[in-house]
């Protein structure tokens, strides 16, 4: 399925990573920590070998001391007691062997290989395998004085090192042996750690899953997951609210819909079987058909309203946008409605001046009919519909102002809901369906602006504010 | 004028038949895509009314195999849709006119017409002349029996539009569109008052009233018949 092609592209789990993370960390710092300790006990070792040879070529020289001075050559043969695994090596300057220890290294070649420097000169080590045994050694040239008689002779020390290096080799082994269980046991921890870390991932997910669509007001607590989980959460939490919201708007349109179109289709309904109930006469038969016809229209208007504001709630991107100025849209409007007013006898004015907006025409027009023909609609005899125009530096701003009944405060929160109706009889003949306003916020929502609404015992007042263009660029 | 009429939903497309009928049109019907696409390349026809959602091949295809093809008969297609996408998707494949549904029969009788009448070369009128009725165009003026009656730009607007198309039946929706370039539909009675107005001036102290009310559908203007 889904999951085995995906297998190989995913990034690696979290405890993989983490794991891996500790046991890289982990042999580096073992490494690093093996190394030292290696090196400073193979240094530590050689100091001891360096100070054990130094001792035993100050006795040698002594020893050649006492010989010069008419001791036995035999003295050589005592010189060194109670070292145990060290041999010695002495020649005169033309290179004659005075007296080699049995058993040792040969230690002619170390004399022949390196320039033995002076007894005050710092002494090189040097370390070889010699059938099959590993030694250390050095050599050191003894000048003629007082004290040797005059004689210069040369002098080869070494050991045999092979208990340390042994021992050298068995505590790598061990410290080997010690990391591996070590670095197990830490990337065991490390694994475990990293379940448990997971722990409150799969308890918020599980949480998650309980929530279904009948239960999208469910929400996580942020205070319940560790701090790092928390933004995540809240986004989470963001996220369901906006499902939400559009959830339940969408349930609420269709059950709207069904809502509002039950009273005209109940309508038809009756009016037609009653019609049919009994034979009547054309005209009669026409009568019903008209009434119908009106009916028809109302609902067909109504679905297309609807389905304009389920657009332009869906898809906001989808405007024309040209420079519309704003005050000859205004007056085209007022042209429209210019003789529906005088009928009711309100007049129409348009106060100010602004700018082009940056706006779809058509949208705009719309949204600005249906405030002005609300007004005209709500304004007593003899008074005035007042359209107002403002520009700011970064908004403008339309007020659409008629004197009227006060709309009760407690309403105007839904006032902008679809199918909103202050008086819900549909007595009056030319009564809407209640979705003017919705469509007014919808569409300037869709242009970026808000619409807002005042009304006090004068005057009701609906104010729409756009971004200016100057003001959009500069967002 | 013969028209081809492609739409497979079998209530609408036999009033839609019957309705163009009796408007005087002689109509073909196809009940599917398939036919549509077929009688569409066969036969001439002067304007072709198109149904996008269609089992079998959809008016898309139909359209752009027409157009593919040469066939250059205008096109009205209906959508149920009114996404602007559909419109656009529509007009760019060379449909001449759209209409949603839900519509009104008498905005679709009036498009068929309007469309019919593009293509004919346009009819340059200085003057149109109905009963007593005459109309300057060129000077914008309207005389009733002789007598100059004044006229607001747009009742002259108005009164043109329902001359111009004589005996035609102009829904409101559509007298908005073209006098005041209000595309959308109101809830309010602006275009009964313009016409109440217009009534005034030209047919209140003369006889015959020309402009009559065509109920539930619009308003025409003609010369009444006799009885
Ligand atoms: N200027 C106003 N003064 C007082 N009340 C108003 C005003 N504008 C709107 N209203 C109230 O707000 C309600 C909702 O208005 P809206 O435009 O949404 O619906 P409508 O005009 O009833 O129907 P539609 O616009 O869909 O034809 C109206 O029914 C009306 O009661
Ligand atoms: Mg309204």
């Amino acid at each position: 399925m889904r999951d085995r092609f995906t297998l190989f592209l995913r990034p690696a789990s979290l405890a993989l990573r983490v794991t891996t993370l500790v046991g890289i960390a982990m042999t580096v710092v073992f490494l690093v920590f093996n190394w030292i300790s290696v090196r400073s006990l193979e240094r530590h070792f050689a100091e001891m070998d360096q100070d054990e040879l130094g001792v035993v070529s100050a006795s040698v020289i002594r020893a050649l001391g006492e010989v010069h001075s008419g001791a036995d050559e035999t003295a050589l043969y005592h010189a060194v007691r109670g070292h145990h695994g060290v041999y010695y090596y002495v020649a005169d300057a033309a290179g004659n062997t005075l007296y080699a220890a049995a058993g040792g290294p040969d230690l002619s070649r170390l004399v022949a290989h390196n320039d033995p420097v002076d007894l005050a000169g710092k002494r090189e080590m040097t370390i070889w395998q010699e059938d099959g045994k590993f030694y250390r050694g050095t050599a050191v040239r003894v000048e003629g004085n007082a004290k040797g008689g005059g004689r210069t002779y040369v002098v080869a020390v070494a050991m045999n090192i092979g208990a340390h290096l042994a021992f050298l080799g068995s505590f790598r082994r061990m410290q080997w042996w010690a990391a591996s269980i070590v670095m197990s046991i830490a990337i065991l921890v490390a694994w475990l750690a990293v379940q448990w870390g997971h722990h409150p991932i799969r308890r918020t997910n599980a949480e998650i899953r309980k929530i279904s669509s009948s239960k999208l007001d469910l929400r996580l607590n942020p205070a319940d997951v560790p701090i790092e989980l928390e933004e995540l959460v809240a986004s989470f939490n963001d996220m369901l609210a906006r499902i939400e919201d559009g959830f339940v708007r969408l349930a609420n349109f269709s059950a709207d819909i069904a809502h509002e179109l039950r009273t005209p289709v109940t309508n038809l309904t009756t009016q037609t079987e009653v019609a049919l109930g009994q034979p009547r006469s054309a005209g009669e038969y026409r009568e019903v058909l008209y009434s119908n016809l009106e009916e028809l229209g109302r609902m067909s208007r109504m679905i297309s309203d609807m389905l304009f504001l389920a657009q332009t709630e869906n898809d906001r991107g989808n405007l024309r946008l040209t420079d519309v100025d704003l005050g000859e849209l205004v007056k085209g409007v007022f042209e429209y409605f210019e003789a529906w007013a005088e009928d009711r006898r309100v007049s129409l004015q348009l106060l100010g001046l602004a700018g082009p907006v940056r706006a779809d025409r058509e949208m705009l027009l719309r949204a600005l009919s249906n405030l002005v023909s609300n007004a005209i609609r709500h304004t007593p005899l003899d008074a005035a519909v007042t359209v107002k125009l403002v520009q700011d530096m970064s908004i403008t701003t339309v007020t659409i102002e008629n004197p009227g009944e006060r709309i009760p405060a407690e309403v105007l929160p839904r006032l902008f809901n679809r199918f909103y109706r202050v008086d819900p009889s549909r007595q009056r003949k030319d009564a809407g369906a209640g979705l003017g306003l919705a469509i007014v916020k919808s569409i300037v929502e869709a242009h970026g602006g808000f619409v807002q609404v005042r009304s006090d015992d004068n005057s009701t007042i609906f104010t729409i504010v756009l971004p200016s263009p100057r003001g959009r660029d500069a967002v | 004028m013969k028209l081809l009429v492609v739409e497979d939903e079998s209530k609408m497309a036999d009033y839609v038949r019957q309705g163009l009928m009796e408007a005087g049109f002689i109509v073909d019907l196809a009940r599917n895509g398939l036919d549509g696409h077929m009688m569409a390349m066969n036969e001439r026809y002067d304007l072709i009314i198109l149904d996008v959602m269609l089992s079998g091949m959809d008016g898309w295809r139909i359209l752009q195999a027409m157009r593919a093809s040469g066939v250059q008969v205008p096109v009205l297609f209906l959508t149920a849709r009114s996404s602007v996408d559909d419109r656009v998707r529509g007009l760019e494949l060379g449909a001449d006119d759209y209409l949603t549904k839900p519509f009104a029969f008498s905005e679709l009788l009036a498009r068929v017409r309007t469309l019919l009448r593009r293509g004919n070369a346009p009819t340059h009128h200085d003057r149109i002349q109905i009963a007593d009725l005459e109309l300057d165009l060129a000077r914008r003026r309207a005389t009733r029996a002789g007598r100059r009656i004044n006229l607001t730009n747009k009742e002259f607007a108005l009164l043109e539009l329902l001359a111009r198309r004589r005996s035609e039946v102009l829904p409101r929706s559509l007298i908005a569109s073209q006098i005041w370039d209000m595309n959308f539909a109101s809830d309010t009675n602006v275009i009964d008052v313009a016409i109440r107005r217009l009534r005034a001036k030209i047919d209140d102290d003369f006889e015959p009233k020309l402009i009559q009310t065509v109920r539930g559908m619009g308003y025409t203007l003609d010369i009444p018949d006799e009885g």
